[in-house]
């Protein structure tokens, strides 16, 4: 039995070596958008979304967000404030009248 | 451009993608298809046809939403007026005409992102668009801090699931909680932001154009993400069920 727990250990800590931590799955998920991962960290990360639901999730988000941003461009700079001033509106026509002069 | 999704049926007379490109070779002008020619319409010919927006109206038109454009990525009200001027003129100078306001619009936006580009170009030659310590912490007490665990989740505080995120994309308020949540971010981090996920533009042009390192890209980007899903985590999808109101003071963890 004392082999059976030991081996056990010893599978769980080489997995845990081999595998991203939490933070480090999460900093691997956001480079992933940004170029392919080397191969084996590529094969950690896959080992470690099976296992963390958490993480899963977080990727799961930052993919949505940036989709929502990417596809969404006019929602999103519409809501931004504040818009242009009268004042502002004002001098630029201005300035357009002059250069058409 | 997000395709059309099939069994969608175009107006008669619409122009498809394919008409545009055959038409490029009898230099005719290309319009998209947005539902806003009327099927009986002709096609638009070189000049001021009739329908088209008189440039006299494009401030009224497109001037709040390019300055907005502009100011997201300058952060600068007076840069950002000067880029949507300059991008007026040079519009103007250009001389094109086009039906639909949409296609108009696009033009603009793409006059005044090449402006944008331009002046990113300059300033990173000057001051430097790295920023290592914004939320350089990332989260850490989120996390176990020892141990075997160490630096996985406490399990109670990890990300919470978002029941049906798309339907958000509907909500006004959930785009005001959004740039609410972006405009915390810091000046270099906001510009890499809306560089990376708003215009979809490559991390190596990013690097060029801001005089970044591709890793400190990469970790501006890591934490820029990380703070925007924790806000959005804290200030909208948590509130379901209760009502979703801005907040008046956004906490961003």
């Amino acid at each position: 039995m004392k082999l059976l727990t030991k081996l056990k250990d010893a599978l769980t800590a080489a997995l845990m070596w081999l595998m991203p931590s939490c933070r480090e799955a999460l900093r691997l998920q956001s480079e992933a958008l940004e170029h392919p991962l080397p191969p084996a960290r590529r094969a950690g990360l896959w080992l470690h979304l099976q296992l963390c639901k958490w993480c899963r999730q977080y990727g799961r988000q930052i993919r949505f967000l940036q989709h929502a941003a990417h596809h969404h461009p006019e929602e999103f700079t519409q809501a931004a404030a504040p818009g242009l001033s009268p004042e502002a509106r004002q001098r630029i026509r201005e300035k357009l009248r002059a250069s058409q002069g | 451009m997000t395709p059309v999704p099939d069994g969608i049926d175009l107006p008669r007379g619409s122009r498809t993608l394919l008409d545009c490109i055959s038409d490029l070779t009898h230099h005719t002008f290309c319009v998209q298809t947005e539902g806003e020619l009327p099927s009986n319409q002709p096609p638009p010919t070189n000049g001021a046809a009739p329908g088209l927006s008189d440039p006299k109206q494009w401030v009224e038109e497109h001037g709040d939403y390019l300055f907005k454009y502009a100011l997201l990525r300058l952060r600068d009200p007076a840069k950002a007026e000067d880029a949507v001027q300059e991008t007026f003129l040079a519009a103007l100078k250009g001389g094109r005409g086009f039906a639909g306001r949409s296609a108009e619009k696009s033009w603009l936006v793409g006059i005044l992102k090449n402006k944008i580009f331009d002046y990113f170009r300059k300033a990173s030659r000057e001051t430097s668009f790295t920023d290592l310590e914004f939320y350089a912490d990332e989260e850490s007490e989120r996390f176990v801090p020892d141990g075997l665990a160490k630096d996985a989740w406490i399990h109670e505080l990890g990300p919470g699931e978002w029941s049906h995120p798309g339907a958000s994309l509907d909500s006004e308020v959930f785009w005001k909680t959004f740039q609410d949540c972006s405009g915390k971010l810091p000046k270099n981090v906001a510009a890499v932001f809306h560089l990376r996920e708003v215009d979809g533009v490559d991390s190596r042009e990013i690097c060029a154009l801001l005089n970044l390192s591709e890793s400190n890209l990469w970790v501006m980007l890591h934490r820029a993400r990380m703070a925007l899903r924790r806000c959005l985590e804290i200030n909208w999808f948590e509130k379901q069920g209760e009502e979703r109101a801005p907040k008046k003071s956004l906490k961003m963890v």
